[in-house]
């Protein structure tokens, strides 16, 4: 008996197996739901893990939240989440996913950047509304209607409060030099336009302008060519891992500026848990706060004390938990389910979040953010703006201890 | 260019580059003994840096003395996968193709476990030398690199000295050389094959452990770290313990003097590229291959 | 599996009716009007039997395990989004582009094999891999190219369900000629040259293979469909970062697909990739998160402990044996 014949057999058996499995999707989706299902893709394993269940964990309180009160519209909600294991190819199928095979009611906002870059067009193909963190100014500028960041990370954004606070110093006490290293990502990218236009008004010159690729070798030599050419200011562009390195090193080398800005790897809770008080001082951005005092703050901080034993909630589940906020204002504002009339609503009114008020420009964009965090004796306090400060900035930085 | 700077770099890489050594060198010999490329080892790395970190988190016990227990751990780990598993798949036609596969499911698995039983958190050892500082003339030596550098050499000079000095070791590096009269000689391929696997696992765990001094570990980092395995053990030569070690310092020294003259932009290109050089123009590695 | 099995007049006369039928079904099926996401699932499966049956080329017949085959991948998708970006053109023409982006992606892959291809087995493997991280790092560091924002492409004013048709029926039908050239290479002269090589390069020689040539021309040809395949995701996805489009992980995914169905028949590729495709998401839609990852990593261990040469020659041995 000749084995092409097998050849054959198992391809027939394998392409009948795939029919059936096609087959058996196709009876899942054909259960009607009761619920309003939301549904989407999140990095639940993989490279963006920390953070994708951050944001599962923010979008399910207010799952629980809403359901306790009777749900929206009256119907109870239900998440359908789907792991993209970090893969933006994957995240953009999800999306579809849920759209034409879930027939999900509601899209919910992805992460990180380069997904949601990705998914914002998928969404205005089939008019879903899509809220989420999205992918940095220039994600918003590709003209998309159903996009909205509520509120957004952006790190165009993320040191405008710092330097708005920074112009209020007397220019004796403004440090001089800075020492900008920066890695080459989105993130990075986004964050160095605000450095140049905001150092050149205040007349602090940039002695180092320097990007790295990630996984960032070793810090050391970066820190010492810093403390070499004296500069009294250091922004440390980069995530976690890198940021850490980059503290390290300046302390072990003992150089001390007047400032470190440590663009988004300090706002994850790793950084005071894992860092402690070497962490201290450094200044950052935020899109929202756990010590405002929007209503549904104090009972997220209450959550997150038990769920992950922190005073104020980390960012990113604050970020999962104000999506949901936004995209059920504008379901119940419009009192529909209608994606088209939903993004009318969301642009045409005011909605509340735990980041505060906001309406929403042509780009779905609210209006510029400019809260300037610092984290002081392990907690992260807002230094400005002054009307919502929850503690003085520590300026000029304390010598290492 | 000012030539502290220079030296700073330099000493960054080699400290860097001996601690992806003694990751290596365990990867380099199941490579050269077996013929097995073992991609779950820098996983097994990894998890020896997540059990130090529990025991340095609930009981303050150091990092370096965590693996007291770890490594005899991981070298059983390392004994039963093989006579469970690795065993099975040294009778097919390509076992270098066959064990990539089955280590990669042995790594996704052992990934997804580490995700479930201590989250995707990133983590740091922090102990009482984290932030200590030798400072010789001009140039600072940072505690954590220091450890992980002298651990490396304990770690390749113990490994060297069992290869070369040992009867056990004699026997491992002939069923490597001849196989088939080795076995004649009446040495035992399976029992030696499965002792120079867990001792690989087992080195893989003081690997990991120094990557954990040097930088932040999360469950998927091993991915990371199994590149610049793949590196070093290729340049140094495969099964080549010396040369895998010296290896890590010439990729160490490449980094460092590109992070000395370059900008920092093009770093992880030209480690890259000139790699890529130097194996168009050595193509056996550095050094020759034998253990 | 050995290339002699397909002689048979008997099972030709069986593939002559079956690929047909098997073919005209798949570029009807999005004409069923199904949930559009079936359209890009399917579509998804089609990159992977490209890129596996593509790398089969040089991986599977000639022994030269490439595990940086995504740099031609990206390749093409950079080169198609700048093409269409330089004369700022429509996406239909936009598309013309992935022949010459292709053909870019062979051009590098000759000048890059040249040297590369002289290393044997583990050596070539790495070499490889660096060239996928040197050309991600490339195009990361070169603001022309977009740098670390990414390129955004032009997307097409059309529903989305004839968008995502368009882009399925291209995939299948680059697919199809892939797999087309992948099945007549493992039949022709060059493919048992390449066998040779695969089995001992010296004594391939000796035959008079011309083997650093046939290798060359293995190694171009296997980089033109991903190249193509590029071309077509970058303008399917609108928007690529070179975390994406050069992403090793698809490196060695594709690879392991190879080796999963049995890296030395043309067949071999196409169920590797189909089987892990459909698998993942099925798991990915039925199981939690890590559980999931968990399953299918077991899934290798399970496969490769009891069908160490691939899940083909596993079934073709089984029913050999049944038949005897």
């Amino acid at each position: 008996m000749n084995s092409s014949l097998t050849v054959t057999k198992t391809a027939t058996f394998l392409f009948v197996g795939l029919v059936i499995m096609v087959l058996s999707f196709y009876v899942n989706s054909a259960i009607a739901a009761q619920p309003i299902v939301i549904g989407g893709s999140l990095p639940l394993t993989g490279e963006f893990a920390e953070t994708g269940k951050l944001i599962e964990k923010g979008m399910k309180f207010w799952a629980q939240e809403i359901n306790e009160k009777g749900g929206l519209l009256g119907r109870p909600v239900e998440f359908k989440i789907y792991d993209d294991e970090s893969n933006v190819g994957k995240a953009v199928t999800y999306a579809e996913k849920a759209i034409t095979v879930d027939k999900v009611d509601l899209l919910f906002g992805g992460y990180p950047g380069t997904a949601a870059r990705a998914v914002m067009p998928v969404a205005e193909k089939h008019k879903f509304v899509y809220v989420s963190m999205g992918g940095h100014m220039k994600s918003f500028e590709q003209g998309y209607t159903y996009s909205f960041g509520a509120p957004p990370l952006m790190g165009e954004w993320w040191y405008e409060g710092f330097f708005q606070w920074m112009e209020t110093v007397p220019a004796d006490q403004r440090p001089k030099k800075a020492a900008v290293y920066t890695m080459n990502n989105p993130v990075g990218a986004s964050l160095t336009g605000s450095i140049q236009k905001w150092t050149k008004k205040l007349g602090i010159e940039i002695a180092i302008d320097e990007k790295y690729n990630l996984p960032l070798p070793d810090a050391t030599p970066l820190i010492m060519k810093a403390k070499q050419l004296q500069c009294d200011m250091l922004f440390a562009n980069g995530f976690f891992g890198d940021g850490v390195m980059m503290i390290r090193a300046a302390k072990a080398l003992d150089y001390n500026p007047k400032a470190i800005l440590q663009g988004i790897g300090s706002v994850v809770p790793a950084w005071i848990k894992e860092l402690g008080k070497d962490g201290d001082y450094v200044f950052s951005g935020t899109s929202l706060f756990n010590k405002l005092n929007f209503p549904g703050n104090d009972k997220l901080n209450e959550y997150s004390k038990k769920e992950f034993k922190i005073d104020g909630y980390p960012l990113y589940f604050g970020f999962g938990y104000a999506w949901m906020q936004a995209l059920a204002q504008g379901v119940e504002g419009s009192k529909s389910l209608d994606q088209t009339k939903i993004r009318d609503w969301l642009k045409s009114n005011k909605i509340q979040t735990i980041a505060g008020s906001m309406t929403f420009d042509d780009k779905g964009l609210p209006e510029p953010i400019n809260f300037c965090t610092q984290i002081i004796n392990g907690q992260v306090e807002l230094v400005w703006p002054l009307n919502v400060q929850t503690a003085k900035p520590v300026y000029p930085k304390p010598a290492w201890k | 260019m000012n030539s502290t700077l220079i030296i700073q770099s330099l000493i960054s890489g080699v400290m860097m580059g001996s601690v992806y050594a003694l990751l290596g060198v365990g990867f380099s010999l199941t490579w050269g003994v077996m013929k097995v490329i073992n991609v779950a080892h820098a996983t097994f790395g990894l998890l020896a840096a997540f059990f130090a970190y529990t025991a340095l988190q609930a009981y303050g016990v150091d990092p370096l003395i965590s693996l007291v227990v770890s490594a005899p751990l991981l070298f059983l780990i390392g004994c039963t996968l093989y006579h469970l598993l690795i065993v099975r798949i040294t009778s097919a036609k390509a076992v270098i193709v066959s064990s990539m596969i089955l280590t990669f499911g042995i790594a996704i698995i052992l990934e997804n476990l580490m995700l479930l039983l201590w989250g995707a958190d990133p983590r740091l050892f922090t102990t009482s030398y984290t932030s200590k500082v030798i400072i010789i003339g001009p140039f600072y030596f940072q505690y954590p690199p220091v450890i992980g550098f002298l651990m490396s050499i304990v770690g390749v000079t113990l490994l060297h000295l069992f290869l070369k000095k040992t009867y056990l070791g004699k026997a491992v590096r002939a069923a490597w050389q001849q196989p088939d009269a080795s076995q004649l000689c009446g040495i035992n391929l399976k029992r030696i094959s499965a002792i120079t696997f867990g001792l690989a696992v087992s080195t893989a765990g003081a690997g990991g452990l120094g990557m954990g001094l040097l930088y932040s570990f999360e469950p998927h980092s091993h991915n990371l770290w199994l590149i610049h395995l793949f590196l070093v053990v290729i340049v140094g030569g495969v099964g080549n313990v010396l040369g895998t070690a010296l290896a890590g310092v010439i990729v160490g020294v490449i980094t460092g003097l590109s992070m000395a003259f370059l900008p920092y932009q093009w770093v992880n290109l030209l480690t890259f590229g000139l790699l890529m050089v130097i194996l168009v123009v050595r193509p056996q590695g550095l050094f020759q291959s034998e253990i | 599996m050995k290339s002699d099995q397909f002689s048979s007049t008997n099972s030709n006369r069986l593939y002559q009716m079956i690929i047909p039928i098997v073919l005209v079904g798949l570029a009807l099926f999005p004409f069923s009007e199904p949930p559009v996401y079936f359209i890009s699932f399917v579509f998804w499966i089609f990159l992977y039997v490209c890129l596996s049956s593509s790398w089969n080329l040089i991986g599977g017949y000639a022994g030269y395990l490439s595990f940086g085959h995504v740099a031609f991948f990206g390749i093409g998708a950079y080169a198609t989004a700048m093409f269409g970006k330089i004369f700022s053109l429509s996406v239909s023409l936009t598309l013309l582009g992935t022949i010459p982006a292709g053909l870019i992606a062979s051009l590098i892959a000759i000048i890059v094999g040249y040297p590369c291809l002289r290393l044997r087995g583990p050596y070539f493997a790495v070499i490889t891999l660096c060239f996928a991280f040197v050309s991600q790092l490339t195009v990361k560091n070169l603001e022309i190219l977009g740098g670390a924002d990414g390129l955004w492409l032009k997307t097409m004013d059309v529903s989305v369900e004839i968008n995502r048709t368009i882009f399925y029926e291209l995939m299948l039908a680059l697919t199809s000629v892939t797999v087309l050239v992948s099945f007549l290479v493992g039949r022709s002269k060059f493919g048992a040259g390449l066998r040779a090589i695969k089995e001992d390069e010296e004594v391939a020689q000796t035959m008079a293979v011309n083997a650093p040539r046939l290798k060359i021309t293995a190694f171009a040809l296997s980089a033109f469909f991903p190249g193509v395949a590029g071309g077509i995701y970058a303008c399917y996805l609108s928007y690529i970062h070179p975390d994406v489009v050069f992403d090793v992980n698809m490196s060695i995914l594709q690879v392991l697909m190879a080796l999963f169905g049995g890296a030395s028949s043309w067949i071999g590729p196409v169920v590797g990739a189909v089987s892990l495709t459909v698998v993942n998401e099925g798991l990915s839609t039925f199981v939690k998160a890590e559980l999931a990852r968990i399953i299918y990593g077991c899934l290798f261990i399970v496969v490769i402990v009891f069908m160490p040469n691939g899940i083909l020659e596993f079934f073709s041995r089984r029913t050999k044996r049944i038949d005897n």
